[in-house]
Formats: C-alpha cells, sequence, structure tokens
C-alpha cells in the first residue's frame, strides 16, 4: 500500500469502518511507514479530544426527571 | 396507545438515550434552555410515534433522528447559513504542524482545553456539526449516521471529513493566537 492510499483510508481506519482486510492493510503499512502512523496517531488523538470535550455535557438532573413525570 | 406498563418499560428505555440527546440538541442551538424544549418535544413525539420504532432496532438513532428533524422544522432559517465548507481546501492542521517542525504533532492537542474543542465544533456549519456529533461524540457508524440524517454514507464521509478538516483550522488558529504554537517556525511554546 502507498502511502496516498493510506492517507485516504485514515478516516475510515480511524472510525473503524474498514473491511477486515483493508484494515489489516492499513495495520501493516502504519507498521512500516513512521510518517503515516504520526498521522494517523494524530487523527485518532484528534477524535477523542473531541469526543471528550463534547461528553462533558450531561443533562441536568432536574430534567431527568422532570421527563421521567411527563412520560410516565 | 400501548399498555401503561410497556409505555414505561419503553419510556425507561429511551430516557437511557437522554445524554445523548441533550448533548445533540446542546450543540445544535446552543442554548440549555431550547435544548430541553427540543428533547422534551422530541421525547413526547417518540412516544406518540412508538409503534413506528421497531424493537431490536437502534433506538438512540431513532430518537435522535426524531430530535434533530424537529430541530430542522423549527430552525429552518439556519439552513440558509449552512455554507459549503469547501472553501476550506485541504487544510489541515497535522500538516501544517508537521510542515513547520511542531513534532510530535498530537502534543499540541493535548495543550487545547476541551471548551475551545467545544466552540470549535459550535462554529461548524449545523449539516456538519451533527455528523461530528454522531459519529466522532456518540460512536455512530456510518451507516446508522446516514440513517439518521436521511443521506447517503458517502455524504456523510464527505461531510465528516471537512468538518474535521474545518475542525483542525479552527483549533490551529486558537493555538496560533494562545501561543500555543508559534506561526512562524512554528515552534512549541515551553511549559512553565
Ligand atoms: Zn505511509
Amino acid at each position: 500500500m502507498r502511502c496516498e492510499e493510506c492517507s485516504d483510508k485514515l478516516d475510515r481506519f480511524v472510525d473503524r469502518e474498514l473491511s477486515d482486510t483493508e484494515a489489516l492493510q492499513v495495520q501493516l503499512h502504519l507498521e512500516g511507514c513512521p510518517e503515516c502512523m504520526d498521522h494517523y496517531d494524530f487523527e485518532s488523538h484528534l477524535k477523542r479530544l473531541v469526543k471528550h470535550s463534547c461528553e462533558c455535557d450531561k443533562a441536568p438532573e432536574a430534567f431527568r426527571e422532570k421527563l421521567r413525570q411527563i412520560l410516565s | 396507545m400501548a399498555e401503561p406498563a410497556a409505555q414505561t418499560a419503553f419510556a425507561e428505555e429511551a430516557l437511557t438515550h437522554l445524554d445523548t440527546l441533550y448533548r445533540g440538541a446542546l450543540r445544535l442551538t446552543h442554548d440549555p434552555d431550547q435544548a430541553q424544549d427540543l428533547v422534551q418535544e422530541a421525547y413526547l413525539r417518540a412516544l406518540r410515534y412508538q409503534h413506528s420504532y421497531q424493537a431490536g432496532t437502534n433506538m438512540k438513532a431513532w430518537l435522535f433522528a426524531i430530535m434533530r428533524n424537529l430541530f430542522w422544522d423549527r430552525f429552518k432559517g439556519v439552513r440558509k447559513e449552512d455554507v459549503s465548507l469547501d472553501d476550506v481546501g485541504e487544510f489541515v492542521l497535522y500538516d501544517k504542524l508537521r510542515d513547520e517542525g511542531a513534532r510530535p504533532e498530537s502534543d499540541v492537542l493535548d495543550k487545547i482545553a476541551a471548551s475551545e474543542v467545544v466552540a470549535a465544533v459550535d462554529t461548524l456549519p449545523p449539516l456538519h456539526r451533527e455528523v461530528v456529533l454522531l459519529v466522532d461524540v456518540e460512536g455512530f457508524s456510518y451507516k446508522d449516521a446516514a440513517e439518521t440524517l436521511g443521506v447517503p454514507i458517502g455524504t456523510v464521509m464527505s461531510r465528516l471529513h471537512r468538518a474535521r478538516q474545518q475542525l483542525q483550522k479552527s483549533l490551529y488558529d486558537y493555538a496560533v493566537e494562545s501561543g500555543i504554537v508559534r506561526p512562524s517556525g512554528m515552534r512549541q511554546v515551553p511549559q512553565q
């Protein structure tokens, strides 16, 4: 696999959307290519950062209780 | 109408997805009160249409779809501001950092506060924002995201790619403004 192809598949690799075979090909490329591995680390780090940052918001407990009343 | 016991069980299960719906509504409306209104209305509608929910399928996706459809019904005007992100070009924070010698690139991300990341997500156009919320924050598959949003998987992928580029641009601008990276020479500022 060339770096270009790896780069094209990086989003889907990070999102676990590749088939097992494709994911394995990307994985093998990453293991032999420090540049793509760096890029992968960055993209997956960014994805985790977005998740953790946005997950801090949770529904207020009073709102949850209110909904429970309304829906029952 | 369903039997009371069945209705309660349905409501209980639906409420296990409250955080996801609330977070989504908050990121879409940017307002806690509007978010609560939107979520409450979504739950009432879900209860009313619970017969159209197929047991065993993805309830979180079904509920999210109800909530975001209500959002788009209510805020039709928002659609107009939904600019295409094509103008951003192939801006990638990673490339920028690498070209200018900030290594490892990933370390820069550790210095960016969660509130700045949320702010960057909030500035995405809503159609792009909701893809990030579903895929990155809530862990939806492309297929589930596509069904929730009523678009083809290819659209999910292209919006996601554009959204991530725009996010990286926003975070880069923030990193430069706050001195985490310097635009020329791009050396990381040593930590105190
Ligand atoms: Zn490579």
